[in-house]
């Protein structure tokens, strides 16, 4: 063979890789080139990023954060998009689906229908919105959908009976704008790019983009294109593996101190106004100034209890989102929650310390080093020594789980009660002061506050004062669960109606056809989710102990009408004092109820004619 | 056999047969077990795959160069050459795979795999003289 042709053959397979690398698939330049995105301000996407990084890469595609925000692509779209009408606020929305295509048949003006083609999909775990795109003017704006997909409901549901909010009979009431505040916290690199921000014409009108659709590598390691610029030289890596230079490093959130690390978290995870507040024409441009490593508190102001809502018919309209405490009953508070802990404040607590982002299941994202009491008792040593003699409970059950005292499940978000972030010991004279839910009546769902106040102060001594009233004015010796599920207001009345039929529950064997009665009426609560989260409590009692309402139970809809919601509550509390009494044991005293189980239907009413008139109205 | 050149490679050829056979069926009982600490770094994975189609492959070759060297390589000298580099080579590039992925990096392996181009170097060198060094028509 001649030496030229031993050449060329050997130059062959080299050449044709590296045609093929210039002018083949290239997936990043791919994902570069869609228009929602841009390459600016050093992000570089995380396709970019998993060259290097291929076990952090595969398990951030794990997480719900990855898929927080996606294109309406087949395999993405949960939905049931069959065509058959879902019932919303009086009238009905059609999802269907046509070539490839995902649309909605939504009401429009003068008794009219309209197609809206979904554009986007948002949420990832719990349930997902659709969105769609109205042209307007030379931009666009991307609007909220009357209906969510609740993935694991696996249902339809109507916008206002998900979020914390009382009745409603207006189908747009929820169309949120994605490019004014869904777009901030669930995608990477956002830019909102409003069309001019002191032009109330063109006040709605964007060509948003975004680093990338959803959660990704660079919402908290901070823009990369630098970081990978340096470390496409193999020696600069080497270098860096060998600890001789470090340059142009990424941001390791958990080499951060502490301020600096619940920072990266709290850009999100703690609602904020802009600081100071003019920022907002350039949140709404060119999108948030704060980057990972930054001060959090040179960019924003967290909300809290005090923060006064400009321009907004209700003052108060964020102190509804905290108890009258101060803790946060509502979900994207957690860094506020956590700045008000001990925990963070005389210690060295940040979120990596119960939380990971690329390990463990990702519900929850807590650190699979670290299981149950562990993430406690990494600092809190001496308890672990001797658990029992600090909770006074069971060591196998719910009373010795630190998280069930110290971070009770209070604060309402995407259809479920999720852990107060705001690490504190129960105290039952506070709790009913301020209407905040007190953690030993989340359990122990047939005991008064002032029950729970005797026993802190039996086992925990006399800093704990037993309470003399409620907040809510109800009698203190009444079961908190019940006094709450009635008297409370709308974020209260979630909280018990949850609690009751969680596992952890525990109560007499006589509070059984009691709890089930109040539930039953919360059932006809004028809020939603809490109708909700009442029949879900109600069908999870009937499971662990069937009373024979669960036929009764399934055929019942937290979002029909007034009417049928009341037949349906007549009926629970009917089938409760005939043939349920029968497979009941007999109804304990204190729990509003008579010995044929029949529900002291006049004290209950004196119980909800307590409720707050503060109309909560929380869109998360 | 009575070169020399051929009974290393022989020897060479079954050696590392003998090594990277168990090592493929040993990471073939990984994946089928699915071993945690196996699947935790890709890269790893990678390279202990790179180092057991190596070895083999290059084993192969070896013991080909065993039975068929003297037919391609005429020169004794030149064979024994040949044969050096190749077990050189065949030896330090499947070597580099498998210590590359011991102790490596997220998205780099260790050190050793510096072992994997000077097998490559070694490796083009005995294919080019054995090229050179065989017969023409």
């Amino acid at each position: 063979m001649r030496p030229l042709v031993v050449i060329a053959l050997s130059l062959a397979a080299p050449l044709f890789v590296c045609l093929a690398l210039g002018f083949g698939n290239d997936p990043i330049a791919l994902q570069s080139s869609r228009p929602w995105l841009h390459r600016e301000g050093g992000f570089v996407g995380a396709e970019n990023c998993r060259a290097c990084h291929l076990d952090h890469y595969a398990s951030w595609r794990a997480t719900f954060h990855a898929t927080m925000t996606q294109l309406p692509q087949p395999e993405v779209v949960r939905g049931h998009f069959d065509g058959i009408a879902v019932p919303c606020d009086g009238g009905a929305v059609v999802p269907l689906a046509r070539a490839g295509r995902f649309l909605m048949v939504v009401p429009a003006a003068a008794g009219k229908t309209r197609e809206a083609e979904v554009a986007l999909v948002v949420g990832s775990r719990r349930y997902q919105q659709y969105f769609e795109r109205q042209v307007r003017g030379d931009g666009s704006a991307l609007i909220r959908l009357p209906i969510l997909w609740h993935i694991l409901a696996q249902r339809w549901l109507p916008l206002d009976t998900v979020f914390l909010e009382p009745d409603r009979d207006e189908v747009d009431s929820h169309a949120a704008t994605w490019n004014d505040s869904c777009i901030l916290c669930h995608n990477t690199g956002p830019e909102p790019r409003l069309a001019d921000p002191r032009d109330p014409v063109s006040a709605s009108r964007f060509d948003s983009r975004v680093a990338e659709l959803g959660i990704a590598c660079e919402s908290c390691h901070g823009p990369a294109a630098e970081h990978g610029r340096v470390r496409r030289d193999p020696l600069a890596r080497y270098r860096e593996h060998l600890g001789v230079s470090v340059a142009a490093a990424a941001v390791l959130p958990t080499h951060l101190e502490q301020e600096r690390a619940i920072g990266v978290c709290g850009q999100c995870h703690g609602a904020r106004l802009p600081q100071p507040l003019h920022r907002i024409r350039a949140w709404l441009t060119t999108g948030p100034t704060y980057r990972p490593g930054d001060l959090l508190s040179e960019h924003v102001t967290p909300i809290t209890a005090a923060t006064p809502v400009l321009g907004n018919t209700d003052p108060a309209a964020f102190a509804l989102r905290f108890w009258s405490d101060g803790t946060p009953r509502l979900t994207a508070y957690e860094y506020q929650g956590i700045k008000q802990s001990a925990c963070y404040l005389r210690g060295a607590m940040t979120c990596s310390s119960c939380h990971s982002m690329h390990a463990g299941d990702p519900r929850g994202q807590m650190r699979p080093d670290i299981q149950g009491n562990a993430t406690c008792t990494q600092c809190h040593e001496q308890i672990a020594r001797d658990l029992t003699g600090h909770t006074h409970h069971v060591e196998s059950s719910a009373g010795s789980s630190c998280v069930e005292c110290h971070m009770p499940r209070i604060v309402y978000g995407v259809t479920e009660l999720h852990r107060s972030h705001r690490i504190d010991s129960p105290d039952a004279e506070r709790e009913a002061l301020s209407g905040r839910p007190h953690a030993c009546t989340l359990c122990h769902v047939d005991r008064s506050p002032l029950w729970a106040g005797e026993q802190l102060r039996t086992l925990w001594g006399d800093r704990f004062r037993v309470p003399a009233a409620r907040r809510d004015r109800a009698p203190i010796d009444l079961p908190d669960a019940i006094a709450s599920l009635h008297a409370g207001d709308a974020a209260a009345r979630a909280v018990y109606a949850a609690a009751i039929g969680r596992p952890t529950a525990t109560f007499a064997e006589g509070a059984a056809a009691p709890l089930r009665a109040h539930l039953a009426v919360a059932m006809g609560d004028g809020y939603p989710m809490v109708r909700w989260l009442a029949q879900r409590s109600l069908a999870s009692l009937e499971e662990r102990r069937p009373s024979g309402l669960s036929p009764l139970l399934a055929g019942i809809d937290h979002t029909s009408g007034e009417g049928s919601r009341r037949l349906a509550v007549e009926g629970l509390l009917d089938f409760l004092a005939t043939d349920g009494k029968n497979r009941m044991p007999v109804p304990m005293v204190g729990m509003l109820m008579n010995g044929d189980c029949r529900l002291q239907l006049g004290l209950v009413i004196r119980l909800t004619n307590l409720q707050s008139r503060n109309l909560i109205s929380i869109g998360e | 056999m009575n070169d020399p050149a051929a009974q290393r490679a022989l020897n060479t050829g079954w050696l590392l047969l003998a090594v990277y056979l168990p090592l493929g069926l040993t990471l073939e009982a990984l994946h089928a077990l699915k071993v945690q600490v196996y699947f935790g770094s890709e890269l790893r994975r990678e390279l202990w795959t790179l180092a057991h189609a190596h070895g083999t492959l290059l084993g192969i070759l070896c013991l080909v160069f065993a039975s068929l060297g003297d037919r391609a390589v005429a020169d004794t000298s030149r064979r024994a050459r040949v044969s050096s580099l190749l077990r050189s080579g065949a030896i330090l590039m499947p070597l580099g795979f498998l210590f590359g992925g011991i102790l490596n990096y997220e998205g780099d392996p260790s050190l050793a795999i510096l072992l994997v181009p000077f097998g490559g170097v070694l490796l083009a060198t005995a294919l080019l003289l054995a090229a050179r060094s065989a017969p023409r028509n």
